[in-house]
């Protein structure tokens, strides 16, 4: 069974029609890679999943749970943790009490058990020898590790990605696709909205192609990268590739 | 004017005078620190933004509650402390209990500034990063939590000058509760020049002692203020904790 089912999900802003009847699943322990033309609804297919915003039609069941029917929105978002395209740290704490908070304040861990799980995490995207640095002093690159440590440190079983090296200098990307291929490599699910193709095309179990709302087409990556079936698809990675 | 009356002034009625100081600063401290508790509350409370998943009836009682702080911020800022403090000393007075005039300063002071703090800490808030909230809540924080630890600690850094200019109002503004008769250093000058009748001199005086509290209060909180930023920007100074689990893992 899949972990992630999106079905006949729609969602507007005002008049426009943002997402327009998406659906597609996720299997347990797969990268799926969400590319498409800016503006056509990845992150707010992400954002959905995630709870921060709601949709207005169609369902999203995520471990065997419809969504929008929990009552417990926080124990649910502990499970499902997301990595932003601005990292997002919290710029009033350092880097070790970033990774440390949500494990006390939602899971309740004592401090001490809270630390070491949060240098283990830290040392696993090579941030080890950074914990009492604030977001202020660290590189884009840098930043972006600590952020997927902290989603790391309250044990999600879903990671969501929106565009992590969008906002990196060139030469930092490849230390934080490492860092997602690693987690690739330890079966960790993820759903990962980027415009790395190359990335898409080495990682991913599935990519999705979203275009103005709608999945135009998905499949497994070569089936995408070398024989797209449809001309949008063909456009879009002529552009991009 | 002369110079040598003021010194004069100063040297016979210091006592007077520091009796003054010290009810104008317990007022002002007082009033900026609870004032700045019920703007955290009032500011952190207009501030909240309901999840998009709360339900009809959260959502009204939140309209409701933003209407009921929003006139009590729009009656405060809009009607001289001076009237506020008579009106509602005599109110309490002549109708609930005989309180103590200091409590009332107090009382008055901080419902005052509260109103005003809670301007500030609602724009404090609002100038922290909406990422910042919702880096928060994707790990499963409350809304409570993630106020608590993540937006409130930065809002104040950000709003720290405003707070502080607080306290300088305070200093300066708790004159008008002379009014009620409390013996802060408006009112004491008042006292000295009435009997005196020196009245340039004294209020000189009264006027440079205003100032030199002020000046003090700014560089104490400019003091403040750096530091706060400074921790935040530089590189760690010492990695001890870092150290001894180096050293730990070695052990193991
Ligand atoms: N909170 C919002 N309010 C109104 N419109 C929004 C909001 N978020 C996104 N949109 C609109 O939804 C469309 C899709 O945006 P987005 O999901 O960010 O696309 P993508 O991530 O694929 O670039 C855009 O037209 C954008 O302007
Ligand atoms: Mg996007």
């Amino acid at each position: 069974m899949p972990i992630v089912e999106i079905k006949n999900v729609q969602k507007h802003f005002g008049a426009n029609e943002v997402l327009d009847d998406i659906s597609f699943n996720v299997e347990k322990g797969d990268v799926v890679c969400l590319i498409g033309p800016s503006g056509s609804g990845k992150s707010t297919m992400l954002r959905c999943i995630n709870l921060l915003e709601t949709i207005d039609k169609g369902e999203i069941i995520v471990l065997g749970e419809d969504i929008n029917k929990i009552s417990d929105i926080n124990a649910y978002r502990q499970k499902v943790g997301m990595v932003f395209q601005q990292f997002n740290l919290f710029n009033n704490m350092n880097v070790i009490d970033n990774c440390i908070l949500a494990q006390v304040k939602v899971l309740k861990r004592d401090k001490e058990e809270a630390r070491k799980i949060a240098i283990n995490n830290l040392t696993k995207v090579g941030m080890g020898d950074f914990i009492n640095a604030y977001p202020a002093t660290l590189s884009g690159g840098q930043k972006q590790r600590v952020a997927i440590a902290r989603a790391l440190c309250v044990d999600p079983e879903i990671l969501l990605f929106d565009e992590p090296t969008s906002a990196l200098d060139p030469e930092m990307v490849g230390e934080v696709l490492n860092v997602i291929k690693d987690l690739a490599d330890e079966d960790m699910t993820m759903i990962v909205v980027t415009h790395e193709m190359g990335f898409a095309r080495d990682v991913a179990d599935k990519v999705v192609f979203m275009d103005s709302g709608i999945v135009l087409e998905e499949g497994r990556p070569e089936e995408i990268f070398n024989n797209p079936k449809n001309e949008r698809t063909r456009q879009f990675l002529a552009r991009v590739l | 004017m002369s110079l040598a009356k003021c010194l004069e002034i100063l040297s016979k009625y210091y006592l007077s005078f520091l009796l003054g100081i010290r009810t104008t600063l317990i007022v002002a401290l007082s009033g900026t620190l609870i004032g700045l508790c019920i703007g955290l509350l009032v500011g952190g409370v207009r501030a909240i933004k309901l999840d998009k998943t709360a339900s009809g009836f959260n959502k009204t009682l939140k309209k409701i509650i933003d209407l009921i702080l929003k006139v009590y911020i729009e009656v405060f800022r809009g009607t001289p402390m001076m009237v506020q403090a008579v009106f509602i000393y005599y109110l309490v007075y002549t109708n609930i209990v005989r309180w103590d005039k200091m409590v009332a300063a107090i009382f008055i002071i901080s419902i005052n500034t509260g109103a005003y703090m809670a301007e500030i800490v609602r724009s404090g808030i609002q100038a922290v990063d909406v990422g910042q909230n919702e880096a928060a809540r994707s790990l499963g924080m409350s809304s409570m939590q993630t106020m608590m630890n993540v937006i409130l600690p930065q809002a104040i850094k950000n709003a720290f000058p405003a707070i502080g200019n607080e306290l300088i109002v305070n200093i300066k503004d708790s004159s008008v509760l002379m009014i009620i008769s409390i013996t802060e250093l408006m009112f004491q000058s008042n006292s000295i020049a009435g009997t005196t009748y020196r009245f340039t001199e004294t209020y000189f005086v009264t006027a440079m002692i205003y100032l030199c509290l002020t000046t003090f209060s700014s560089l104490i909180l400019n003091a403040i203020e750096k530091k706060m930023n400074n921790t935040e920007t530089s590189l760690p100074q010492s990695d001890t904790n870092f150290h001894s689990i180096n050293i730990a893992k070695k052990g193991d």
